[in-house]
This record gives structure tokens, sequence and C-alpha cells, in this order.
């Protein structure tokens, strides 16, 4: 490897410099990889969710896609999300050539491009997906970086299951040790000169891979996304929540006998696998034929010991129903269970929104918004220590306690002041509970509840705060209130609503699946 | 209760001062009262609750009052083991101790344990409340030396502010240029030759901008500690909202002559339940009209309306003029002290309370508790203790009690969740104080004790028989003197 500290000391900058290019283009010429993998240059431009009819400033991320057929790229869906241009460049040519978005799945977070330009992909090699991501030994993780391709030798640590970064997916990933500095931009990792994973984040020198089986299922299920049920995703256990069965005196009060075994149920919510099949109290025993220790964790046949949430990933598409067994009441029961993708849009608060456009509401310069993990994050990634209190604690107590009566929290983000609200100005980050008498859940419902005022008022009215529990606004003069405040601060759009429907969630629990938060 | 700025309480680490023999001129009779306190100090851990944490020792002011008294701030002598006091040019300290001490205030008294010890000694009088723009004299023993030193400066704002010592208590409070730095809490600030305050607080963030406690806040404590006892502010218990918007007053039907705050919340249980309820209009207190953004004018300045209430005892009452359904109401209030608001202070001269049973320590929880956890606080503790009594005021739990952490033994080591956590129900039993919980415990003869968590459905089990055989040698294995302190 490389060691530019001991060879700037003996030649200097520019004699580093110039052996590394030899160094590089060498090892381009004789790469296996080289007509593998493409940079990919994405232009994007996220929403300001502090102000949501506006956009950020547009950035321009590097990243890798690796060529799987001679018309697709894959690379991760998180690299192109608010993608306003798309570029890939080969071969180490300096040829900037537009690509396409074909497919994505934010949940999975994978995603596959196309080039127009007619002969592109005829000098390029697609690579053969391995069966797993199994490997022993050095792996290479690949790159292009300023036109030299990059190769690491990577070392394959453990296989473990985490929810997918910047997806929603629960499901296996490969750690690797990586000599690669700044990587986690979607790099393709390769052993035997098949493609093993695509990098996600990367840590200090510890890279985290989606491993192949995951792609290849990807991409099957995409190519599939024209025929008959269409695209299906990925199943996850997400939202279940769950503890280990550890203890014999737990296991032993609640009867089991034996050595502990399975996990014990704590939450189901709404959507999510295993409602309405698995109860608070039950001890999941059995899922799909694999028996669960008590940590949660099965015998997988590659893999070894790996949380359970993985069986429902590998092998199996929402909808599909598997058999699991359970400790119930002092009894062995079997039940089946269907299998749900549970996205993020399906939590009461979801916790990432994709690309979609934050749906927002200016009325009499109050500033309606869904409460998502987006709008938290303009606190910042400490925004579990400095966004505000409320908005917290809904987070995280209320986040998966959706009902049919309930999918969404509205907050009221702030007031543009201006004199029809004065009085109000003050008002920032409170959780809407009704307006005009009408419950809220969304955007929509608030552009509804003002369409009918009950007198000459409009009644905002908050969930139970430190501040004030209700806005009172003159109804007379509200619209042309309104328009003079979306005029004054050039506010282009008085509604947004969400771009699509929210997601079928399937039949309910049994009640007290949901936080037993006491908040009506 | 978070001001935004820093603010030091202004009483100084004595090890910082230097220690310098200097002959004392003839002082004035200010100065001859004004005394160094140095405070010998010892607090709980609340992590770890059955030990103390390393003695420390500060140094603060103080002044004589009448009756043999030195007046002081509160933090200045809390958690005390020791008082000694350095009265003028005499190099002999004399032991003190409290003789009463309001943290709510952050004010106290100490009397030297030698009778008569101060007999002979200047006894400073109280003045009124100081006028915006008018100079004041802070004394005091600020760091850097041991002799007394005084500044002058200007009274630059009168307003209702945080007292830092409690963090959730607002009083009135001066604003001064006079140089406020450590050491000098607890001095007096001096108009005309009388008291206008004590010196208590800096902001941290700001050039030459302390803090005094006016007589106003003085007389308050000096009143209530009359019978020998400080009961404490009593408080009205309401949260309102100002009604500046003209169709929030019409929403209240308000007549337009009228103003005032609308009332959002009652307390269960405060002075103003059954007096008082949601949506009411407050219109004045004690006969002062309120504004529509809370504020009166007093003395005049507008303050806070508040600082109308603040004027009452606890057990006296105070004459509300309120509007409910559009027809005014006058009432008279009972004050009352309002116990459920002592979770959210500082504590201070007491020791934490805790059990230990089979390795896990259950607290009760309070801001205490909040500070030992530091960072990264589970949300449903900041839920339960400050958004609970608001959300579901009518299942509040008296005194949450939290399972803070287990000291690891074989008869609790394979607990899924063991640390941070609101108990719920032990053994069947909804818990609402630390008393509960044991009494939960010890009278359980089941084959298990089971513990249900508060939020996400958490639930931990022991074997009863385990469990208890083990507790002694757990205490023995963490050197824990006692399973509880109550």
């Amino acid at each position: 490897m490389r060691e530019p500290g001991a060879i700037q000391k003996s030649f200097g900058w520019v004699a580093w410099l110039t052996i590394s290019l030899c160094v590089a283009a060498a090892a381009a010429a004789e790469s296996p990889y080289k007509d593998k993998i493409v940079a990919l240059r994405v232009t994007r431009q996220q929403f300001n969710e502090d102000r949501p009819w506006a956009k950020v400033n547009p950035e321009v991320r590097d990243g890798t896609a690796v060529v799987i057929s001679k018309e697709l790229l894959l690379t991760e869906a998180s690299m192109i999300q608010n993608a306003t241009f798309i570029q890939v460049e080969k071969n180490g040519r300096a040829n900037w050539i537009p690509a396409r978005l074909v497919h994505q799945d934010s949940a999975i977070n994978l995603a596959l491009l196309t080039v127009d330009q007619p002969g592109f992909f005829d000098d390029l090699t697609p690579a053969e997906i391995a069966k797993s991501a199994a490997a022993r030994g050095v792996v290479h993780s690949v790159r292009w970086k300023e036109r030299q391709l990059e190769v690491s030798n990577s070392r394959p640590g453990r296989v473990e299951v985490i929810e997918s970064p910047f997806g929603s997916v629960h499901h296996a990933i490969l750690r690797l040790s990586t000599d690669f500095s700044g990587g986690g931009w979607a790099e393709p990792v390769f052993a035997d000169d098949k493609l093993i994973g695509i990098t996600v984040t990367q840590d200090g020198q510890t890279a985290t891979v989606i491993p192949a089986e995951i792609l290849e299922a990807y991409v099957e299920r995409a190519a599939g996304a024209g025929g008959e049920g269409g695209y299906r995703g990925f199943a996850s256990i997400g939202g279940l929540r769950w503890q280990t069965n550890t203890d014999r005196a737990l296991a032993a009060y609640l009867g089991l006998e034996g050595e502990p075994r399975g996990i014990f149920i704590r939450q189901v919510p709404w959507g999510s696998t295993g409602c309405p099949s698995l109860r608070p109290r039950d001890i999941l025993l059995e899922l799909d034929g694999h028996e669960l220790d008590a940590s949660g964790n099965y015998n997988h046949p590659l893999y070894g010991q790996l949380r359970f949430d993985h069986i429902v990933v590998e092998g199996h598409v929402p909808g599909d129903v598997v058999p699991a067994r359970v400790f119930r009441d002092g009894q062995f029961i079997d039940v089946e269970i269907e299998l749900r993708g549970y996205p993020s849009s399906a939590r009461l608060i979801p916790w990432r929104r994709a690309e979609s456009a934050p749906p927002y509401l200016v009325a009499g310069g109050l500033v309606f918004r869904e409460l998502d993990g987006r709008y938290l994050n303009i606190w910042g990634t400490d925004w579990r220590n400095s966004a505000p209190n409320q908005l917290r604690y809904f987070f995280d107590l209320l986040g998966n306690a959706q009902s049919p009566e309930r999918r969404r929290i509205i907050v009221v983000s702030q007031v543009l002041p201006a004199a029809y609200n004065i009085g109000y100005h003050g008002v920032a980050n409170l959780l809407v509970r009704s307006i005009n008498g009408f419950e809220v859940d969304s955007i929509a419902d608030v552009e509804r509840a003002f369409q009918q005022p009950r007198d000459a008022l409009h009644r905002v009215v908050f969930y139970p705060n430190m501040t004030i529990r209700e806005v009172v606004l003159d109804r007379a003069t509200f619209e042309d209130a309104t328009q003079a405040i979306l005029s004054a601060y050039e506010i282009p759009e008085r509604l947004r609503l969400p771009d699509g429907e929210l997601p079928e969630l399937g039949p309910e629990c049994p009640a007290g699946t949901d936080s037993l938060l006491g908040i009506q | 209760m978070n001001r935004g700025l820093r603010v030091l309480l202004c009483c100084a680490v004595a090890a910082a001062l230097t220690a310098c023999a200097q002959s004392d001129n003839a002082q004035n009779p200010i100065e001859r009262s004004v005394v160094r306190i140095v405070n010998h100090s010892q607090r709980g851990d609340w992590y770890s609750p059955w030990i103390s944490q390393a003695p420390s020792y500060s140094g603060g002011s103080g002044f004589v009052i009448e009756g043999g008294l030195v007046m002081t701030n509160a933090h200045v002598v809390s958690d005390t083991r020791m008082i000694l006091l350095h009265l003028g040019d005499d190099p002999t300290p004399h032991e003190a101790r409290v003789k009463a001490i309001g943290h709510d205030c952050d004010l106290a008294l100490v009397e030297p344990v030698e009778p008569g010890l101060l007999d002979g000694f200047p006894v400073m009088a109280f003045g009124g409340l100081p006028k915006l723009g008018s100079s004041v004299e802070t004394y005091g023993y600020p760091v850097g030396g041991q002799r007394i030193s005084s500044t002058r400066g200007i009274v630059s704002r009168i307003e209702k502010a945080t007292y830092a010592h409690s963090g959730a208590d607002s009083h009135l409070t001066v604003q001064t240029d006079a140089a406020i730095n450590p050491g000098n809490s607890g001095g007096p600030v001096v108009q005309d030759g009388r008291v206008a305050g004590v010196a208590f607080q800096a902001l941290a963030e700001m050039e030459n901008v302390g803090y005094f406690i006016p007589s106003e806040v003085i007389e308050h404590f000096l009143k209530d500690v009359a019978d020998g006892n400080y009961d404490g502010y009593p408080d009205l218990g309401i949260q309102v909202a100002n009604l500046e918007n003209p169709a929030a007053r019409r929403a209240s039907e308000m007549a337009p002559d009228q103003s005032g705050v609308r009332v959002e919340f009652v307390y269960p249980g405060s002075s103003a339940d059954g007096y008082i309820v949601q949506g009411d209009v407050l219109l004045a207190v004690d006969g002062y009209p309120i504004a529509n953004d809370g504020t009166i004018a007093l003395d005049g300045l507008r303050l806070s309306y508040e600082l109308l209430l603040d004027r009452r005892l606890a057990g006296e009452s105070v004459p509300l003029e309120i509007l409910r359904d559009g027809e005014r109401r006058q009432i008279d209030v009972p004050m009352l002290v309002y116990s459920p608001f002592n979770a959210y202070r500082r504590l201070y001269d007491q020791m934490p309370r805790y059990y230990v049973y089979a390795g896990l320590v259950f607290v009760p929880l309070n801001t205490e508790v909040l500070v030992a956890l530091g960072e990264n606080l589970p949300e449903h503790i900041l839920y339960e203790l400050y958004f609970r009594p608001i959300e579901e005021p009518l299942a509040v739990r008296r005194e949450p009690v939290v399972l803070l952490r287990r000291l690891d033994h074989a008869v609790n080591g394979y607990m899924s969740w063991y640390r941070d956590l609101v108990v719920d129900r032990v053994n069947g039993r909804t818990i609402e104080s630390l008393e509960g919980l044991i009494d939960a415990i010890e009278s359980n003869d089941g084959s298990y004790d089971v513990f249900e968590f508060a939020y996400y459905g958490r639930l931990g089990v022991l074997d009863r028989r385990a469990a208890e055989s083990a507790n002694d040698e757990i205490l023995e294995i963490y050197g824990i003197p006692e399973d509880r302190r109550l």
C-alpha cells in the first residue's frame, strides 16, 4: 500500500504525486474492475425543512456506481435522492455523461441508473453479483477518484443486523476494514472478481456494506417492477419492540420451562410485521422455521448467529405469510405472520422522508407542517439533546404510535410575524391537536379545518405544553392576512400537500400494542 | 427553565483565596457589619446515593442584622458541615450554624454558636426598592483577597428572573453593573446607608452584569421564618397565556376595556384548583389590573403580575378578579405551597433517598437524578418529570420512582433492562412513591418479584427467594452500609 508519509519524506510532494499517479495508472490498466464501475456525480438539492416552501443551495456529491448489466448501474439510493442532475464518468476519462434514475428503493437504500447515450455500455463489463457476501481473506473495495482507479485491500469483519443506514429495513450488513479514506459513497466491494456488496457508510476505517444477497434480490425485484404486482420491495421487522429473554427468572415467571429461549415481545405497532399475529408478552420462539435463541439470534447457514430480523428479509417479500411459534399465556401456539415493509412513512412520526417534499400550510402566518425526522434534523446531528423537549419525547415515545385515527403529528414550526398574528410571534414548535374543533393529523386536515370555522374565530389548540395552548385568529381577515404574509415573506405557495397516499397498514393490532403513553 | 445565559452563583471556592495578613484601618459601620463566611459542605451523590461526595469548602459574604444574626445567600451555606464566620480584622474564625434557610429565594440566616458574639456590631437595616438608574454599592469578600471590597454601580434593570440556586424559582431581581463576583454572594447591596438587597448571582456571558435580591424578597423571607419554620413561596399553580391578540380577547369574551391573561392550565391540588378553571381570564391581582402581556404597573415599573402573588405567605389569601364566560368575578384564593414543584428544584441540605434491592438501585425522580444522569437523558424520564403532570394531570404519580442502575450480581445479571427506567408497577401494585415500592417488594410472598416499567412495556423479573438471600451479600460487596435511606 502507499505510504505517502514515508515517500514524502524521501522525495517531497512533487515526487510523491508523480509516483502515485503512475501507480494508479498502472493499477487501472491491469485492474479487472476498471470497466465494471463508473464514477458517479450527483447534483442534488434538498428542501429547506425550516422554510418548507424553499430549497437549500444545491450541492454536489461524488460516489460510485457498479455496472450490473449492459444497461443498468447499481448504487445506493441515498446517493441520488433529491438529485437535480446525475452524471457518470468511465474509464478515468474526463467526460461526464448524463445518467438517469430507473428505479430506487429508499427503504433498502439501493437504486438503479441508466445512461441513454448510445454505446455508453459498449466498453463496460457487467459485474457478476456473488451468491453471498461470505468471503475470507482480502477483498477489494473499488472507486474512481479524480480519474484514478483506487483499489483498497479490505478485510471482511463481522456480519450483523442493523437498520439499513439511510433506509428502514433491518437486514444483515457486512463490516469491512478498509484502507480508503473518506469512503462510504457506494464503493463496490469485490471478492474473486464478483460483487459481494456496496459500501453505504464508513466510520474511520470501518465500512458498512450491503451484502450481495440483498443486491441480487433488489436487482431481481426491480427488474420485475413493471410486471404484475409491481415492485414488492423488502419486508422488515422494523417497529417491533422486544427484549431478550436471557433472564431465567423472566422466562420462568412467564411459565416457559427449560433453557430461556425466544424473545419477549413488548409492542407491536400497527402496520409492522407481526401485527396482528403477535401480542405484547408473547415469547416468539420460532419464525419461518428458524429457532430464536434468548438473544433473538438464529443460526444463518452462512453467517452463523444472526439477529432474527434478517429472516424476513432474505428470500421473502412483503405479503408473504410465514409460520411462527409463540409461547402465550402458558401455551405454545402456532401463528402465521404476514410480512410487511414498515417503511418510515408508516410511522406516526416518520424518521426519513426519502425525497418527497415536506407538506406544509401557511395560515394566518402560522406555518404548519408534519413532524418528522427531517424536521428534527434542523437542530443538527445532536438534535436529541438540542431539539425542543416536546418534539423529542413525542418522537421517542409516540414515533410508532400510529392508529387509524392518527397517522401524523402536525407542528406549528413558527409564526411569520405580522400585525394580524400579534401576540403569537413567539409561538414555535408546538404540536397541534385540533383546529376549529376538528382533530388534525395531516396538512389536508389542517386545510379543511380552516375552511370550517365554527364562529367568527379560528382556534388552533395545541397539545399541552409549557407556553400556550390555544391560538385564536380572526376569521374575517384571515384570508387577506394570509395573502399579505405570503407576499411579505415571498412565499410562492400557501399549501403543499403530500406527494402520495399514506401506506396501507392492514388490520389493526390488539388494543394496547401502541406506545402506552397516555396522550390522547 | 433555561434562561439561555449561564448564571453564576457568586460564592467563591475558598481555596482560591490567598492568605495575606494586613492591618485593618478603621472601618465604616457598613464594612464592620459585613462578614466573610466559609462553608465546609458535603453533598450527597445522586448516582450512588449511599455515599457522600468529597467535602468541599467555599467562601461568601454576609451582614449582621437584628437579633444577632447574619444574613447571607442560601447557596453560601447550603449542605453545610461547618460554617465559620470571619469578623473584620478578628483573626479567629467563629463557628456558626444555619438558623433558617430558603432555597427557593436563595436567602439564609446564620447565627454564631457563641451567644452574643455579634453584640456591638453595627446592625444593618433594610431600605426599599432602588430606582432605576440610581447608584448602589456592593460590599463583600470577592475572590482575590481576604479584605472587604466595595464597588459602586447603577441599577440597570428590575424584573422577575430565575434564581439559579434552585433553578426553578423566579422572583423579583435587580440588575446592576456594580461588580458582583464569586465571594460577593450574600453581601449587602447598599443605598443611602440601608440594605437595598443581597448580592447573589451574575451572568457568565456578560461583563459587569450582577444581580441582587431586593428587600421585598428579603422581607418575605424574614416574615416566613418568623415562626421558626420556612414554608417557602406559595404558588397559584396555573399556566397562563398572554392575550395581546384581539381575536384571542374576543374568544375570551372580554370587553374592549378589559385586559388580562388567559388561564391555560390549573395544576390539580394547587392553590387555584377549585377557584380557577382553564379558560378563565385573570383580570387583576390585589387590585392591580393585569395588562394583556401579563404585566402590572407597580412602583413606576411594568412587572410580571406574578410578583404580586410573591408577596403572599403560605396560608394568606390573594384577591383576584377573573372573567369567566364573560362575567366578572371576585375571588379570594388561599395561597398554598405546591409540593410537586419541588421535583423541579435542585435539592440541598438533604441526602438522596434510595432503596437497593437485589442490586437494583431505586430512587425518586427529581432534578438531581436528571443531573446525575447527565447528557443523553432518556426521553421518557424527561416526559415523566416535566410533561406528564400537564399531559396527564390526573394520572400523575405522586413521586415517580426510577430504577437508576444495577449493581451486577448473579441474581440480577440477566435482566435485559436495568437502568434509567420509570417504575410503573411492582408485583402488581402501582408505584406512587419510594415507600410504596419498598412495601410492594417486602410484602410480596410470591415466587417472583415482577417489575413493570412505564413506557415501552419493559418487564423485569427476579426470583424472590434468590433476590432476598442475595441482598446482604450485594450490599457488602458494593460497600453499601444501608439498603435504604427514606
